[in-house]
Order: C-alpha cells, then structure tokens, then sequence
C-alpha cells in the first residue's frame, strides 16, 4: 500500500512541476531558515556551558543604591575584595576567582609588542573547564612569575606547544621580567566568554587586600563556585548582611574625605548565574569578557524563521486544497474502489511527508552552502556538525514532523472527505466562497508586508548609525596608542612629528573613557565624561566651541584652572552662561575650575549611547593614553613612516601600532551592518515564498475560471478588462494584509526603535514604500498569469469544456 | 439480494422540496440482469448510488443481503460494498497517474490483500480481459473501450457479487459498446448480478429485467 502511495504522490509531483518546485523550493528554503536559526540560537543559549561546574559558578554582581535608597544601576564588576571576604565568610560558597583584563608589552626576539592578558587567581582552572595540554592546572598559577599560554601562543613564541618551562619576557612597569611558562592550554571554545591568550597571576599587594575602602573600588570580574544545594537567595542575602557589616568603618573613614557623597557608593549583592551572562543586556559579559550579545537577534531571527516556515505552509496548505479541484475525481475513485477515509487522509499525509523529505534534504544542502557566509555575517563560527548532537537531531525531526502535519493534516481532511458522487459526476466545486485560503493568503501576506516594512525600518536605522554625522571630523586621522609619563613626553613627541610638513596637527588625549563627578557652585553634585586633553585636540577633530574660547598656549592657567564643557553639561548644570562658572573637584583637595569654553556636543561614543555631559581639562596629573594625529589627504605611506620612526627613536621600549579613526568608528558598526544584511535577506526571502505561493494560486484559479475567461472573451471583454477581473481578487487580499500590518509594524518598530538614544523618525513613505512594493510584487506575480490566460484563444477553452 | 421498500430521496431549495426518487419499492434477486432507463433526471443515476450505498436517502428501507443498510454505520456500509460491489461509470473514472496494472490493483489495495495473491488476481484478470500488453500504459494512451475495459476489470478483480454500471457504453461507439454488452452478457451467466443504467433500447435488452423511471418514480 506504501508503494502505491509513493508512487502516486512521486507521479504527481512530477506532472505538476509548477506545484511541486513552489512547494518543495518553498519548504526547503523555510527549512533551511529554520535550520539556521536554530544552530544559531543553540550557539546561542550554549554559551559556557562546557564547564563542568557550569550549574554552580556565579558571577558576583550589585545593584546601586541612590541616596534615596531607590535602585541604580545594575554592575556586573566588582573589587578585589568581594571574592575573597565573601567566600570566606559565606559557606555555600566553596571558590572563588577573580578575572582581570590588562595589557603588558612582551618581547618576541627584538620586537615589542602589547599582549592582552587576563589576570587570574590561581584557583582558575578549579573553577573553570578550560582543557590543559599540559602542566598542572591546579598549580600553574601559585608562582607570581609563572605564565600560563594558549597553543596558539606557545606555537607563536616556540614554534609547538611543547612550552613548559620556558621563559617569556613581560614589562613590569619599566624592565622586562622573565616569566617561566606553568601549563599550555588548549585553545578556548567558540562559546566561551572567557578567551584568553595568557593567563598571569592577579597582582594585589598586601594593603589592597587588607584596605575596606577597596569594596568601592570595582574594575574586575569575580566568580563563584557553591555548594551545589545552596540557596541562591540565602547566599544573596548573607553577602549583603556582610557586606553592610564589613563596609561599615571603610564607609565612616570615607565620609570624611568625600562627605554625604559616599551614601550613593553602597550597593545591593546579588549572584548572576553564568549561564545567563552571554545574553544578558543589563549586566553583558565585558571588561575582559567578550562576546557578549543582545538576545533581540535570536529574538528577531527566531521571527523571520517562523514566519518564512509559516508561508511556505501556507502556500502548501492553500495550493494543495485549491489543486484538489484536479484531484477530486482520483479522490473519488479511489472511495468508490473501497478506499476508506483513513486510508485516504493516510495517503495524504504520507504526500506531504514525501514531499517534506525531498525539501527537508535540500534544506540541509542549502544549510551547507549558506553557512559559511551565515557565519561571516552572524559573526559565529557554526558548523553543521553541530547536527550531531541528540537533542538538535531531536529538534529538527521534530521541526520536519510539526512542517509535514501542518502542511499536510488540513489537506488531507479536506480532501478525503469529498463525496464521491458529486466528484464523480462534475457537480463538484469548492463548496463556500474559499473564507479558508483567503485568510491564509492574508496572514502570509501581512507576515510579509511586516516583515519588510520591519526590514525598511532596520536598516534605516542601522544606516544612520553606520553614516550619521558623529559632530566632527574622522578623516585623515591616525591614532597611535601610548602611556606617556608625562604631558611634556607627549609634548615632545608631537614636537618631533610635527617637523613632517605632511602632518598636520597632533592631538594627545587620555586612554580608554573615563568618569567622574564633581560639584557645582549651588553644591549640587554631577557625573559627566572627563577627557584630558590639550589645546589642539578640537582643531584637530574639527569640534567646534559654541562659546567662549578653546585651550591655549597662550594662557598659562589654562592647565591648572580651566575647564571645557560640552552643551549637554551646561544643560545638566542648568547654567543659562557657562562661561565663567566654577566646577569643584572637592575630593581632590577641593580644587575648583573655571568654565572657558562651551564644546558643540559631538558623539564621542557609538550612536547607540546618548551625549552625556563632557568636561575637558589639561590637568598636568591626568596622563595622555593616545593621540591623534591629523595628516595630509594622500600623504599615508609617508606620514605613518614619520609617525613609526619618531616612535621607535622616543620609545624604543614600547609597542607601535596605529590605527585610522574612521575604520575604527566604522567598525563598530560593524555588527549593525551585518544583521542589516541578514535581515534584508529575511524579508527578500519571505516575499519570494509569499510570492510563488500567489504565483501557483493564480495558476490554478486561471484554471479553474478558463471557462469563464473564454465566455467573456466572446462577449466582447478585452484582455486589460480580464487581466483586471482576475487580479482583482488577488490585490483586494494584499490591500487587506497591509491594512492589518502597517498598524501592527509601527507599534513593533517604535518599540524597537526605542533602545536606540539617536533614532530615525517612523516617516509616512516608508510604509508607503513598503506598501506600493509589496502590492507592485503582488501584482507583477498575479498579472503574468492573468495575463497569459486573458490572451488564451476563447474557441479552445470553450470546445475543450 | 437486494430489497428496497419505500425509498424517497429529496433535496430542498429555498422552500421547494425537490424529489430525486419518490417511493421506490423495488427487489432483485441474485443472478439478474437488471437495465434501468428513463429519461434525463429521471433519477437512474441516483438511484443506482443508493444501491451501491454511494448516496443516502431520506426515507424507506434497503436490505442488501438481509443487512438492513439503513441502519448501518457508515464504516460497516463501506466494508459491505467493498466487498460485494463494483462499478463501472460512462467516464471510465480511471486514475491518470497510475498505471493499467496499478489500476485494476487499487481495490485489492484498499482490501489489504497480500502483495503476492494481488499480483496474481490481476494478471488473472488481465488474461482474461486481454489488455496484458497494455498494463504498464496509463489510461490516457488507451481507447475508450480499452479504458472501460480496464475500469470493468478493475471492478470485477474483487469478485463482487453485484456489479453497478451508469451508462458503460455512453461514451463508446457502438462495436465498442457491443463488445462491452457482450462482456456484461458473460459476467452475468457467470453468476454476477448486474444493473446498469441506460438510454438505449438496444442495451437495455441485453437485460433480464427492464425498470422505466420518470421523475424519480418507477413506471408501470
């Protein structure tokens, strides 16, 4: 009997190739979709799972509290103390390891370089899985001048991973020690947070252990490892009893220096399971932690793999029940021969499920072919050999069979419960006026106006995130990294540089971003961005001042008494003339500035974070970290040779590398371009599926109105009247589809739109584009079929009828 | 074989009650050969499917058998006919997709006879029907009495005890329809019992018994 299915269902399909191939192209490319997204949602949710204590490490974290005692900010950070004191005073907690991101310069023969380091304690390899190669992993780290490499690292300085014992050279603040390799670890997994080329041991002097002032000091991440019965809750509440208790004399000491400031510095501890660090928005992996990421992709993803599944079905379910009208007549035949209905819902399903396996074969073909560009622009590195692996096997045959019911279960009743006298004797039509198909052809259709809109909206917004102004200029700029000691060193430096003609200006700034608050002259109290710059630092970016004047040489005062503020901060200090006003830096022997100038606000983070308020200042104490350096349009080749000779001739001890400024600024965007192509891959998709599916409906409902078509015809209709009347129909269900998806678009792209501080504004034409798009499409896919069956000579139709 | 007491079939339209058949008492015994005629929606069609239990009616009895149909279950009627009855139809009904063979094999398919006996039933049959050459063709490469030979053969493979015909030689010219008589003619000396549904005298006679229905009634 399954032979007979199978041959019937194979000979169908391949007399009905139109059919067959939206079916089956539709399926497959559902499928893969499908298949894709869930590889990359399995990546995602696998995140650091391979440690074997996976269940039981925590990361320490707070919340802040204000001074009003409502909740602040969540921190994922901590200090040098919270591991340490907590795990000795709290028993569910059986280790602890704390993970410090940091940078030493590392001799390889005659070059320097900057090597990035995590600094751990020697309990690392307790508490996490990180497979050794070789040495002891519970002792590597105990020896302060030991190192522990990864094989690419022991491969990069001794050509194999046979390492132990041999000596790397790291700077320790100004000569360069020998540290003695203690283990050679495997390469860190794909899906961990933790990455690490070189592990050293965290450097914490005595009084940093003994000082309670260190519980408000927080730079690194800490991790737990409890009991494994302990009660999360008991073990929150217990750290913050000790916590409160412990911190108590840090607190009053501190008082003192800093006043009533130091309320807002308490916070609340709580545990942060490491399993929901990776996907976490409020407190990401970072700070030596890497790849962190937004759980909105899976959920977006997840979105488009459901709605291009969810079409394909559709288009199954509807070209199947609308071709039935062909098929009524086998259908009754085969009840009269003594086919019961189960057997026939039976052969059915068994169709679908046929038809599923040829699509869900291609799926995992086209899997095959997409993934590697998949992964480029997911920034994955997913392999189809994560197939094998029980649960994802498990999951697709269950994705298969849920695809294969729901395209083939409506079908298959519909189907086998036609009469067979009425299919027997051409009396049969599709009975009502098709509520069914017409509503499935709506849904699919707004899933895809939807979907594109959404898509317009996406990359418009990452559009202008990846080519909105940042507020100066980024051009011709090269950004040369570098602790100097001392401003004069900097100084020095830009001298020498400078005698290039083809450079135009160089402009030292502080390292990495830096905050701070200080006091207003009305005693309130405010947090702002603080760079530490000097005179040539807004010519040189192009930034311009809205009042009062920039830095000068000129005035000697300008380092130790004069500040800049940007809008946003005069805003904040709710000053109506900034100029003039004083800023206090009262924990810093109640130093008091004088406002000079107002800054234009520029982005000097990603447009994703808002402007803040920014204060510049040439503090000699603060040190320069980098600086820019503005060059002439054409001059690169020699302009970087000048830069890197000066370097090494004032620097022979540090590490070189540059960088331009916009590749940089370009770069971190990088992932917002990348999802702007994923999703417009999505949407191109959905509309093609929905598309072939209104494709193969036309088809048959030329079909089934050839009759009618060929008595118009001699009535006197002309081919535009009829291409008309049979598009008709078909563009009513589109209009309708955006009636319903524009209203429910809007609210989802406001939503979304929300995350972002700098935003485009949800404009009438891009629904209007999206909308005359989706209808142009429709009507290009129904009109080529009306169109040939409008031209169709009527004396055939009609003689063959 | 057959006992029908008071049949009345109707559909309603708006508020008109149209009747298909109108107190049909009618009983035929095994081994007859029974020729239905009437005019144009007369109701032979209809009635001819009450008989092979394709269509309901609304009121009387039928026994088949000594089963009263009416009472049965749907499933219960199907297996009945599946097992006793056959039919042939003007429009041969044969299925495109599948072959000669795989035609006339359905029904023992859907009787779920073992693959090994099916094989033989219908090379049986296509030895007596003499299409053997012709059982890998589909039916759209054949004629129409070599169709409605295959669509006889395929009705016959499960040794029905009745055969139903709606007009089997309608569609054919008349040395094909005399060929198909002739068939029938056979089948019913074999002991088949035969009731076909036709407009020419000239089939009709091939019958042992002549009903004339008009507007859904049996004419005296």
């Amino acid at each position: 009997m399954i032979k007979s299915y199978f041959k019937t269902a194979f000979r169908n399909l391949a007399r009905n190739k139109i059919y067959s191939f939206i079916n089956i192209a539709g399926l497959a490319l559902g499928l893969a979709c499908a298949m894709l997204i869930i590889l990359y949602v399995k990546d995602e949710v696998s995140y650091d799972r391979f440690h074997t204590k996976a269940d039981q490490i925590y990361r320490i974290t707070m919340q802040g509290i204000n001074k009003d005692g409502t909740k602040g900010k969540k921190e994922g950070n901590t200090g040098y103390l919270q591991g340490p004191r907590f795990s000795a005073n709290i028993p569910e907690i059986k280790k602890f390891v704390r993970i410090q991101q940091g940078n030493e310069n590392i001799k390889l023969g005659s070059e320097i370089n900057s090597q990035e380091i995590l600094y751990v304690d020697s309990s690392f390899f307790d508490v996490f899985s990180f497979p050794v190669i070789s040495g002891d992993p519970h002792t590597c780290l105990q020896n302060p001048s030991s190192v522990v490499i990864s094989e690419d690292e022991a491969k990069k300085h001794f050509g194999s991973t046979d390492a132990i014992g041999k000596i790397i050279m790291l700077k320790d603040d100004s000569v360069f020690v020998p540290h003695k390799v203690t283990a050679v670890t495997k390469r860190c997994p794909q899906n961990s947070s933790i990455k690490f080329d070189m592990l050293l041991p965290i450097k914490e002097s005595k009084e940093d252990a003994s000082n309670s002032e260190n519980w408000f000091n927080i730079f690194l991440n800490t991790f737990v490892v409890l009991n494994p019965y302990a009660n999360i809750k008991s073990v929150d509440m217990k750290m913050q009893q000790f916590y409160t208790a412990d911190s108590k004399d840090a607190i009053v000491s501190l008082k003192k220096q800093f006043g009533d400031e130091v309320e807002s510095w308490k916070s609340e501890y709580f545990l942060q399971p490491l399993l929901d660090m990776h996907l976490s928005t409020e407190m990401p992996a970072q700070n030596g932690l890497s790849n962190a990421s937004n759980p909105m992709y899976s959920y977006i993803l997840s979105g488009i793999a459901l709605f291009v599944l969810l079409i394909a079905c559709i288009n199954f379910v509807n070209l199947t029940v609308a071709r039935s009208v062909k098929r009524a007549k086998e259908i009754g035949i085969r009840k009269v021969v003594g086919g019961s209905r189960k057997q026939l819902i039976m052969q059915f399903l068994g169709e679908s499920f046929f038809l599923c396996i040829i699509a869900f074969v291609l799926a995992v073909a086209l899997v095959q072919l997409i993934l590697p560009t998949f992964n480029h622009l997911s920034n994955k590195a997913l392999a189809l050999s994560y197939l094998f692996d029980v649960k994802l096997i498990a999951g697709y045959i269950l994705l298969f069979i849920l695809t294969a019911l729901l395209a083939g279960f409506y079908p298959a009743l519909v189907l086998s419960e036609y009469s067979p006298v009425k299919t027997l004797y051409s009396r049969f039509s599709i009975s009502g006026k098709n509520y069914l198909q017409k509503s499935l052809v709506v849904l699919q259709f707004t899933l895809a106006s939807f979907l594109i809109i959404a898509t317009f909206t996406i990359y418009k917004q990452f559009n202008f995130l990846t080519t909105e102004k940042l507020g100066y200029d980024d051009s011709d700029i090269v950004t040369v990294g570098k602790g100097f000691k001392t401003h004069n060193e900097a100084w020095l430096f830009k001298q020498e540089v400078m005698k290039d003609p083809n450079i135009i200006n160089v402009a030292p700034r502080n390292e990495g971003s830096w905050g701070t608050s200080a006091k207003l002259s009305n005693d309130s109290t405010i947090h702002f961005d603080y760079e530490t710059i000097d005179e040539s630092f807004l010519p040189t970016l192009k930034i311009p001042l809205v009042m009062g004047r920039n830095f000068s040489a000129a005035f000697l005062s300008d380092s130790a008494s004069s500040v800049l503020v940007n809008e946003s901060f005069a805003k904040k200090a709710g000053w109506d003339n900034p100029i003039g006003q004083t800023v206090n830096f009262w924990y810093n022997n109640n130093k008091t500035y004088t406002v000079i100038g107002v800054v234009k606000d520029y982005h000097y983070q990603s447009l994703s974070e808002k402007i803040g308020p920014q204060l510049f200042t040439m503090k000699p104490e603060n040190p320069y970290g980098m600086v820019y350096i503005k060059i002439k349009p054409n001059s690169t080749a020699s302009s970087l040779k000048t830069i890197q000779s000066t370097f090494k001739q004032l620097f022979p001890q540090s590490p070189y590398s540059y960088v331009f400024m916009n590749d940089k600024n370009f770069k971190s965007y990088e992932a917002e371009a990348k999802w702007k192509q994923i999703i417009l891959f999505g949407a191109i998709l959905t509309i093609f599926i929905s598309c072939i599916g209104l494709f193969g409906l036309s088809v048959l409902s030329a079909e089934k109105r050839t009759k009618e078509i060929g008595i118009r015809k001699v009535l006197g209709a002309s081919v535009n009247g009829v291409v008309a009347i049979l598009s008709k129909d078909f563009l009513k269900l589109v209009c309708i589809s955006l009636i319903i998806a524009i209203p429910t678009v809007w609210l989802a792209a406001n939503k979304w739109l929300e995350n972002y501080p700098y935003r485009i504004s949800m404009s009438w034409w891009l629904f209007a584009t999206g909308g005359i798009l989706v209808i142009f499409i429709a009507l290009i896919t129904v009109s080529f079929q009306a169109i040939k069956a409008a031209m169709a000579n009527p004396v055939k139709s009609l003689r063959t009828e | 074989m057959i006992e029908l007491k008071g049949i009345y079939k109707w559909v309603n339209t708006g508020n008109n009650r149209t009747f298909l058949l109108k107190d049909i008492n009618l009983s035929i015994n095994e081994g007859e050969f029974l020729s239905i005629m009437g005019p144009s929606g007369s109701g032979k069609s209809t009635l001819l499917n009450v008989i092979g239990m394709l269509d309901e009616f609304n009121e009387g009895e039928y026994k088949f058998l000594s089963e009263t149909v009416h009472n049965l279950k749907e499933k219960q009627r199907a297996a009945l006919y599946k097992q006793y009855i056959g039919f042939v139809f003007q429009a041969y009904h044969l299925i495109d997709e599948l072959t000669v063979y795989e035609n006339i094999e359905t029904p023992l398919i859907y009787q779920d006879i073992k693959s090994s006996e099916r094989k033989a039933m219908v090379a049986d049959i296509l030895d007596r029907f003499n299409i053997v050459g012709k059982k890998d063709l589909f039916p759209t490469q054949l004629s129409g009495g070599q169709q409605q030979l295959v669509g006889i053969a395929r009705a016959l493979i499960a040794s029905p005890k009745l055969l139903l015909a709606d007009e089997p030689t309608g569609n054919l010219n008349s040395k094909q329809g005399e060929e198909i008589m002739n068939l029938f003619n056979q089948l019913n000396k074999d002991g088949v019992t035969i009731i076909q549904v036709t407009h020419s005298d000239k089939n009709a006679a091939y019958g042992s018994r002549i009903i004339n229905l008009l507007d859904g009634r049996v004419e005296k």
